[in-house]
């Protein structure tokens, strides 16, 4: 007995000293900080199984990217932003190609740092939406779109394509207290002016997201013509509840993608008909993408998806694919300008930069129709994706609209100003003095 | 052996009031620092600095703060974190009104905002006492972290409505902010926790301390004996917020580069609060004891599955993590209710008489 | 002039305005109330008996929600799913009492308040490795709970009121009538209370220790139970829930850590006024989002008028 438990740690510790850094050149290191646990692994969880389990598929199906193999590794972060530190430092001293916040509260840490240790900021969907100035953000990217333009898609969604439409109309704006929540106001606040809509901003506090009673009542109150919903986690599904309650029309709630979450719907069901979310992903389990994935890994036993609740056709899950899928595509773009297949950070942004998902690609993919075709450049670190509206039918989420396009005439601006304010409150600030 | 105090003789009283009347101990002290100030910044890399050395001095002076108010005074707190956040504020904002101001005098000023707000929010201790205060507290804790949120100067008008730590220079070398090095801030902390720390010893050891202890072993037995009641628990929420605040802006200025209003939240508070309680109420030495091991363990359990090879996903060993905390704080609590500083006593006990118990 | 009329003037205004509107605000206050009562209700009964702070109560009610919800994910009936979810609440007052209370009697409140924490860090978790961190739907039409609502029109406006509000709000009364029955008209209620008044006297006359603070610890498991069942029918169950406990901490300071009655009427006190204050000068006035520090503000200034709570026990100090 003791003599197999001394080979086990023998065989343990020969197998740290030398397998560890063979693995290091073998391997692409692009760690993920995921949460799992806390008050946000609702919706958290199947964004990271969609991201690891693309990443496990290309690892069975292809051997990796170019031979190759990824390692997708997780630090666990609870949405904690100290977890979100620690997190930063552990896959940063892993040799890590490429660092995933995923927490905005952690975004804002990591991206001072980010720029002064040199390593890619990847933040699909999320993050600070002035990042989209590659100049200033240098090794920040927030593919495929940013709340500036999910905000801007959602009037024109609502307003029918013309916001001047929108004139004498109440917009409540529905958001989670907290950075992330207040990300779109200033962009609302200038449209409202422009447009001549009001704009009542109704915060919702992170103790109190299951508590929504006051919130929904001043809806009542104020009977707003729309509500546009900024929430995550269990903010989400006790809002749609409330709206239920208070009989709030659901053709006029509509949220941002982080509210095309099945399982938040499901909670009223066939009374949730008509809600509406801005996604720039749809979910399509027929497609070739996930057909590879439900072959080579969900089948394969390799998943962690609760598969009997419906996850692998949820929105969420199907989004995290699509987020990793630009990752590799990134990753393969900085190989073929680096001319070898074991990448470096810097290199990895050039990839970043380079990354051109156009509609061929997409349909290489098989991933025509879950998402719109988009390309980054060196100035452009969002790539502005199109995103459709879908819409609640009481069982599922169905494509409502075409696809809506965010109006830049308002955006850019802004977002010079805003990428301006923070290279100045981060003196000295290095900007990326090769774009144009 | 190691520890004998027979033939330390002391011949005058200043030399029994003395900082070390055991020579050992200060010749422990001696390796403590020459450890922290030497042979750890050698061996470390930039994650154990940030995330195992620098949280754990800026806990353990947190802790200090909130020992001397409830340790030493007996006043129950649960809004160390909000006060924590008055300092972050208050820097912050020093920090972006005069920018060529010195840090180090940022830092000492910063403090007495947390201080005078501390002490605000302290006057209800003349009336409201133990678990009545407790939740006292917590209104400061919640009013604040609201208050974070809502004033838009505080955090200058940025559109996420979070502060970051600039760039700031100390006699040409980045202290502070995201061009700072690991090791810069990790002396910076060391020195102003070393520098505290001192004046606590001094503070809680001398008149003042031992008139926070007769108010905290009964108020109004002190103040029977002559004890102006006011003077002393006001005073108590001010030192204990000054350094609380202190802390919180080594939080966000030297550790975390950024901070959201939510980062002050209650689950702040209590973590300080097990720091001190676990270390030991009433003493010094316990909030660094407790910090090692409620910043620490979780960093280093963290670390061990992977380590070890053993298949365990990440979220299952955050929850593994937590349970073991929990249990911990359990155990701790069992084993020894008045914390680790009374285990090092007991073992410093038993290591004087040792090896001849008789 | 125009600030103070928007502070003291216009919000009553806007009351007199819309008496519908008044009268569903009050509606969700008391609502509110019931449920910040219940929580309260199973800290007052702990520290009654025991002087515990019992922090843990918040992740009581999630843990027993999520058993519940979770034995019945797993094919068990409803009918059946609960009392098992008593028995697991049951086993958790046994251990909580075996392993954590008895090494620690007679320890400073505080050491017993930080080894409730304890308890809390552990069932979060346990209960997220159990029962994984989605947000989960509460079996409400399986419980056999109505999930209509009534629709009044007085004054010409629209009152909605909930079903489920009504069964929780009903629920709750009768929960305290037998509590407050079991507890005055019972042997076992009488040494509950016994043993809060003086230790020493009630064990010198034969109370069991043990036995009450698991009996103690599984009623506040009943009331977690019942808690959980209501809340979570309003907003689904998951971790976020327990923050929503420590909305009972100002409750209780309110009506006085000993008070049966002091926390019901703390709780609905809270409720309403918190709401009256977010909606009529929170949203307008201080840009909302007052329900989070408002409830503690107010029990701060009565604190400062009766140091022992509104229903508490007179504090008398002897030197």
């Amino acid at each position: 007995m003791t003599a197999q438990i001394k080979a086990t740690l023998l065989a343990t510790v020969f197998a740290l000293g030398l397998a560890a850094p063979v693995a290091a050149q073998e391997a692409l290191k692009l760690p993920n900080m995921s949460y799992r646990t806390g008050p946000f692994a609702a919706t958290g969880t199947p964004h990271m199984n969609g991201q690891l389990d693309y990443m496990t598929m290309l690892n069975e199906r292809d051997g990796g990217i170019n031979g190759v193999k990824i390692a997708f590794d997780e630090c666990e972060t609870g949405y904690n932003t100290e977890k979100g530190v620690e997190c930063y430092e552990k896959t940063k001293a892993d040799g890590a190609l490429v660092t995933q916040p995923w927490s905005t509260g952690i975004t804002l840490q990591v991206l001072p740092r980010a720029g002064v240790d040199e390593i890619p900021m990847y933040a699909p969907g999320y993050g600070f939406s002035a990042m989209q100035d590659g100049k200033t953000f240098k090794w920040a990217f927030n593919p495929p779109t940013s709340y500036w333009d999910g905000a801007s898609m959602i009037l024109q969604g609502i307003s029918d394509g013309n916001l001047d439409n929108l004139n004498g109309k109440k917009i409540a704006f529905l958001h989670l207290d907290h950075p992330y929540g207040k990300e779109p106001i200033p962009l609302l606040e200038s449209l409202a002016s422009k447009h001549g809509f009001t704009l009542l901003p109704i915060p919702v506090g992170l103790t109190e997201m299951q508590n929504q009673s006051a919130q929904w009542l001043q809806i009542r109150r104020e009977k707003p013509d729309f509500v546009v919903m900024w929430g995550w986690g269990a903010m989400n599904g006790s809002a749609i509840s409330e709206a239920v309650k208070t009989r709030y029309p659901m053709n006029q709630f509509v949220s941002v993608w982080w509210g095309a979450h099945e399982p938040d719907l499901k909670l009223v069901g066939e009374q949730g008909k008509g809600y509406r979310a801005l996604s720039w992903n749809f979910a399509d389990s027929e497609s070739k993408l996930m057909q590879d994935v439900k072959k080579y890994v969900v089948d394969a036993g390799k998943s962690q998806i609760n598969a009997e609740a419906g996850e692998f056709d949820s929105t969420a899950y199907q989004r995290g694919i699509l987020m990793s899928v630009i990752l590799a595509e990134a990753v393969k773009a900085a190989q073929d300008k680096a001319g070898t297949p074991n990448i470096n950070r810097e290199q990895l942004r050039v990839g970043l930069e380079n990354v051109n998902i156009d509609a061929a690609r997409l349909a290489e993919l098989g991933a025509e129709n879950m998402m719109a075709p988009f390309a980054m450049s060196c100035s452009n670190h969002t790539g502005h994706a199109s995103a459709w509206m879908v819409e609640w039918d009481g069982s599922k989420f169905v494509k409502v609209s075409d696809l809506l396009t965010a109006d830049r005439s308002v955006i850019d601006p802004l977002v010079e100003k805003a990428a301006a304010d923070y290279a100045a409150a981060n003196q000295p600030w290095s900007m990326n003095d090769e774009c144009k | 052996m190691l520890y004998r105090v027979a033939g330390q003789y002391k011949t005058s009283y200043k030399a029994d009031y003395a900082l070390f009347p055991v020579k050992q101990d200060a010749w422990l002290l001696g390796v403590i620092l020459l450890f922290a100030f030497v042979i750890l910044p050698l061996m470390a890399n930039e994650f154990t600095f940030r995330a195992l050395l620098i949280p754990v001095l800026i806990y353990s002076l947190a802790a200090l703060g909130l020992n001397i108010l409830t340790g030493y005074a007996g006043q129950l707190s649960l809004g160390t974190g909000a006060f924590m956040g008055v300092g972050a504020y208050a820097c912050f904002k020093l920090a972006t009104i005069f920018p060529e101001l010195n840090i180090v005098i940022v830092l000492a000023l910063s403090g007495f905002f947390s201080a005078a707000i501390g002490m605000a929010f302290g006057l209800p201790s003349l009336r409201i006492k133990g678990f009545y205060l407790a939740i006292a507290t917590l209104a400061a804790q919640f009013f604040l972290v609201w208050l974070f949120q809502k004033w838009a100067w505080l955090y200058n008008y940025s559109a996420s409505g979070a502060i970051q730590a600039p760039n700031i220079q100390m006699f040409g070398v980045t202290v502070a902010g995201a061009r700072a090095s690991a090791m810069t801030q990790y002396y910076f902390v060391l020195c102003v926790v070393a520098v505290v720390t001192f004046c606590a010893i001094n503070i809680t050891r001398g008149r003042i301390g031992r008139i926070w202890k007769s108010v905290r072993d009964m108020d109004i037995a002190a103040e029977l004996v002559g004890i102006n009641l006011m003077k002393a628990k006001l005073l108590a929420f001010f030192v204990s917020s000054y350094i609380v605040g202190i802390a919180g802006a080594l939080f966000v200025f030297f550790w975390r580069g950024a901070a959201e209003a939510e980062l002050f939240d209650i689950q702040l508070s209590f973590r300080v609060l097990f720091i001190a309680i676990i270390g030991g109420l009433g003493s010094i030495l316990g909030n660094y004891l407790g910090a090692i091991l409620i910043v620490a363990l979780p960093v280093i359990i963290g670390a061990v599955p992977s380590a070890l090879g053993l298949p365990i996903s990440p979220s299952m060993v955050e929850h593994l993590n937590v349970m073991i905390i929990g249990l911990l704080i359990i155990g701790f609590l069992i084993l020894e209710p008045h914390g680790l500083a009374r285990l090092w006593a007991i073992i410093r006990e038993k290591l004087i008489i040792w090896p001849f118990p008789h | 002039m125009d600030f103070i009329h928007s502070i003291l003037i216009q919000p009553f205004l806007d009351m007199a305005d819309a008496p519908d509107f008044l009268i569903q605000v009050l509606w969700e206050g008391i609502v509110s109330g019931v449920l910040y009562a219940l929580i309260a209700l199973g800290f007052v009964l702990i520290f009654k008996s025991s002087r515990i702070f019992n922090f843990a109560q918040g992740i009581m009610v999630v843990f027993a929600a999520l058993t519940l919800v979770g034995l019945h994910q797993k094919g068990i009936p409803a009918w059946l799913a609960l009392p098992m979810t008593l028995g697991v609440m049951l086993l958790l007052a046994i251990a909580i009492e075996r392993v954590v209370l008895r090494p620690l009697v007679n320890q400073p409140d505080i050491i017993l308040f930080m080894a409730t924490i304890g308890i809390t860090l552990f069932l979060i978790g346990l209960g997220e490795t159990i029962f994984g961190g989605e947000n989960k739907r509460m079996i409400t039409e399986e419980l056999g709970i109505p999930t209509d609502s009534y629709i009044f029109e007085p004054f010409g406006g629209l009152v909605m009121i909930e079903q489920r509000d009504i069964t929780a709000v009903v629920g709750a009364v009768v929960l305290v009538v037998c509590l407050l029955l079991f507890l005055n008209k019972s042997k076992m209620g009488r040494a509950i209370r016994a043993l809060g008044d003086d230790h020493q006297a009630a064990l010198s006359v034969g109370i069991s220790l043990s036995t009450i603070w698991v009996l103690v610890w599984f009623i506040a498991g009943m009331i977690a139970l019942a808690t959980g069942i209501v809340w979570g029918a309003r907003a689904g169950v998951s971790f976020a829930l327990e923050v929503i406990a420590l909305k009972a901490l100002p409750v209780l300071m309110l009506g006085g850590l000993e008070s049966v009655s002091g926390a019901i009427i703390g709780g609905l006190m809270i409720g309403i006024l918190e709401k009256l204050f977010e909606i009529y000068w929170g949203q307008p006035l201080l840009g909302g989002n007052t329900e989070s520090w408002f409830a503690y503000m107010l029990a701060l200034v009565v604190l400062l008028f009766r140091p022992q709570g509104l229903f508490g026990e007179r504090i008398i100090e002897r030197v």
